[in-house]
């Protein structure tokens, strides 16, 4: 915790001696802070089975922490800073920092207490609307035509999502949104003493399942304070009763340390030497927080975690070592001999292979539907105009479906093998180089066709012979293009069962058969440079 | 014979491009349309094969209205019309006669050009304009490997091959070293003296109309200004010509 604190400190002061605007790091702190006590998670709250968790933000825990409010006020000074003297802004945005991190740090030392949970319903679904109704807005605020119209549908769009998110239909498709955001509040003591007796009465249950088990028997407890490493009856977990665990911290702490410290080191350095601000400093300071607002969330959702790669580093060490040296061959293995060497050659040779029938495919398909999905063609009549958007909606689908997950249903449909690589490669294909195709035939030169226009050509003829010889060359090198990247794709399609090489690295890591596998990967590596450099050098020679 | 009256073009965002044009041009005649950017002769060459539809007003060549010509019939009146461009607008990618022989695509039902069946006639045709412009030998390098001049040179035998009764040429020097004015200018003239084909050409220098052209039709905010024999333009008439050209420009 005081880490996090001390990194973005020395970050914020390093920034400051390298003369970039300190103003602009106290907004962004200000504003990230002033998000952050709001939305983000700050300690555990646990009930009766893991499920009834709920963490708290810093509004949340108001109820049972009103102290925690000057955090907000500490926020908003640094949002003010845009508009305050520099040395006066600094000197009190430094002061907001030491009272929140001195805040943050005593509650998350405070010792676990009993709460209860009170559900503020609609703000989630409220928070989405506005969320929908502000970036429908924002989509049309460029263009003086659409600014109004776009309010108009941004609006009704948001009380729409609202009302159908707050309504019987939103709660049975999200039921976790419906009274997502809780605030904790204090337990009265005569609560407490019923929570305790409650517990004790379940003790004989609990006890004797515990004796059936093997574990040792709980004691009857006088106090919720004997709670704090026991899980809360079931009926006062469902009744909205928690224990909050300040021990148990969410990344919400971590964030406020660090916004603590960058405040406290961007407010000192702004109020030593005032002139560390510039122009824009508002919208860089709110780009900043966008930046950690967004990433300090997503770095606590993929579990990045130092301290599991530390502990996972000897078994890439043993892998390491178990795969070298590779076992190329073993004629004398059992009856008849491995040949892991052999295998992945030929195993090499069918990924190309469904990399060449897959592009090969996808091209013959894409070139004549490439001529209906260019704008520049089908602008002659409404007929026209209706198959230009089908086709285009169509590739514009297709190409949201990936060729791994084309492959998944392929294998379901026809089956393990390189025949679903190559329908789920092919299918992929036809979108991909047919919006690359089009785009090439909205780009040609316009003088050829109409020189052929103007000599009586029909429209095919114009298209035969001044628009496919300008596009012929486009259209080998996009294919090319696609080429490499499905030779790529061929390799992990065999990963679902589509055939290839995949496949071969899939069975001998699960194998544990590493000396094995690391053929592969040295033959991919190899294989994978090869085409591309011959790719690309064709694709050179091609204008 | 081609009788233009009462030409108007108007696009879409409002520019009266022309306004009530009426002009006759006998057969076999060399006109050269002049004025300033933006006056007009771009776009009356344009309506003239239809490149452009005109607004209003009545093109009737040889007797009958092109103006509201459409389809298949548009095309079999394009095919007598020779159209050279600024740009040259050639296929670089392609040989000298693949593009020469392109004129000859409105002569032949779609699936014979798509295949490239042109005729022993149409390959005669395709030499013989070739040697005409001087460009013999020349017949299977590729366009992009030619310098502008020969390339302007590969477009009027594309015309040429099209046996045209009527050859537009707007500003066909204009992207070229003005040396080359005169080979161009030059080869027209000869092909217009030697069939009787009617030629149109667009041009900004005046004293190259002068040079080449019988007849002289000159253009200022999309009207007709002059319209009479080379002899009749004298210094103040010019003046009349290129006047608004500070404010326009």
């Amino acid at each position: 915790m005081w880490v996090a604190f001390a990194l973005g400190g020395i970050a914020a002061v390093l920034i400051g001696l390298a003369n970039g605007s300190m103003r602009r790091l106290v907004i962004g702190g200000g504003v990230a802070l002033a998000v952050a006590y709001f939305a983000f998670p700050m300690f555990a709250a646990d009930g009766f089975v893991s499920r009834d968790t709920v963490s708290p933000t810093l509004f949340g825990l108001a109820p049972t922490h009103p102290a925690l409010a000057l955090v907000l006020l500490a926020a908003l000074v640094g949002v003010a800073a845009a508009r305050l003297p520099p040395r006066i802004g600094g000197s009190l945005v430094a002061l907001g920092a030491l009272v929140t991190a001195g805040l943050t740090w005593s509650a998350q030392a405070g010792s676990p207490q009993l709460v209860h949970l009170l559900p503020l319903p609609g703000l989630m679904e409220a928070l989405t609307g506005l969320a929908l109704a502000a970036a429908l807005t924002l989509l049309g605020w460029g263009s003086r035509r659409l600014r109004i119209p776009m309010l108009v549908i941004g609006v009704a769009a948001g009380v729409l999502a609202f009302g159908f998110l707050g309504g019987p239909a939103g709660h049975r498709l999200f039921p976790n949104a419906d009274g997502y955001y809780r605030l904790t509040t204090p337990v009265g003591e005569s609560v407490q003493t019923a929570i305790v007796a409650e517990y004790n009465a379940n003790l004989d249950t609990i006890n004797a399942q515990r004796t059936r088990i093997g574990l040792h028997t709980l004691p009857p407890i006088e106090s919720v304070k004997n709670l704090d490493t026991e899980r809360l009856p079931e009926a006062a977990s469902s009744k909205g009763y928690r224990m909050l665990r300040p021990a148990k911290s969410r990344y919400g702490v971590w964030v406020a340390m660090l916004l603590a410290g960058v405040l406290l080191g961007s407010g000192a350095m702004l109020a030593w030497r005032p002139r560390l601000h510039g122009s824009g400093d508002l919208a860089g300071g709110i780009l900043y927080a966008a930046v950690l607002l967004s990433l300090a969330p997503a770095f606590a959702s993929t579990e990045f975690s130092f301290a599991k790669l530390a502990e996972g580093w000897p078994f890439l060490m043993k892998f390491l070592d178990r795969a070298w040296p590779p076992l190329w061959a073993d004629p004398s293995y059992g009856q008849f001999g491995i040949f892991p060497l052999q295998e992945v050659a030929s195993q090499m040779l069918i990924t190309l292979e469904i990399a060449l029938v897959g592009t090969f495919l996808g091209a013959l398909f894409a070139v004549p539907l490439s001529f209906l999905a260019a704008r520049n063609l089908t602008q002659g009549n409404a007929l026209m105009r209706v198959v230009f958007a089908v086709t285009r909606g169509l590739f514009n689908l297709d190409r949201g479906v990936d060729t791994l997950i084309l492959a998944l249903i392929f294998v379901a449909a026809v089956g393990l093998g390189p025949f679903a690589g190559v329908l789920a490669m092919a299918i992929h294909s036809i979108a991909d180089l047919g919006k690359l195709y089009s785009e090439s035939i909205e780009n040609v030169d316009r003088g050829p066709i109409e020189a052929l226009e103007a000599v009586g050509a029909s429209g095919s003829n114009v298209v035969r012979w001044s628009i496919l010889p300008q596009v012929s060359p486009l259209f080998l090198g996009w294919t090319l293009y696609r080429f490499e990247i499905n030779f790529r794709v061929s390799i992990v399609l065999g990963l679902v069962g589509a055939g290839g090489i995949g496949f071969f690295i899939q069975d001998k890591m699960s194998s544990g058969r590493y000396d094995q596998m690391i053929i592969a990967i040295l033959a991919i590596v190899i294989v994978v440079n090869i085409i591309d450099f011959a790719s690309s050098w064709l694709r050179s020679r091609l204008v | 014979m081609i009788e233009v009256a009462n030409l108007h073009k108007v696009f879409p965002d409002g520019t009266k491009a022309l306004q009530d044009v009426s002009v006759s041009i006998p057969d076999g005649d060399f006109v050269a349309v002049i004025g300033l950017s933006g006056a007009g002769k771009s776009t009356f060459l344009r309506c003239l094969n239809r490149l452009v539809d005109p607004t209003g007003g009545t093109i009737a060549v040889g007797g009958s209205d092109v103006a509201t010509l459409r389809g298949r019939a548009l095309q079999r009146y394009r095919r007598t019309v020779g159209f050279i461009f600024q740009q040259f607008n050639l296929v670089t990618r392609l040989s000298v006669l693949d593009n020469v022989l392109s004129g000859r695509l409105g002569y032949h039902p779609t699936w014979r050009g798509m295949l490239a069946l042109y005729s022993d006639r149409d390959y005669e045709l395709a030499q013989a304009a070739i040697r005409e412009v001087g460009l013999a030998g020349r017949e299977n390098t590729r366009v992009d490997q030619l310098s502008g001049g020969q390339q302007q040179r590969v477009a009027i035998a594309r015309a040429m091959t099209q046996e045209p009764d009527l050859i537009l040429a707007d500003e066909p020097m204009a992207s070229l070293d003005p040396r080359l004015s005169d080979v161009i200018l030059g080869l027209l003239k000869q092909y217009n003296e030697a069939r009787g084909v009617t030629v149109l050409v667009n041009i900004h220098v005046i004293e190259l109309a002068k040079r080449y052209a019988r007849r002289v039709i000159a253009f200022n905010q999309g009207r007709i200004v002059f319209d009479g024999p080379v002899s009749e333009l004298d210094h103040d008439l010019e003046s009349t010509i290129y006047a608004g050209s500070l404010e326009t420009l």
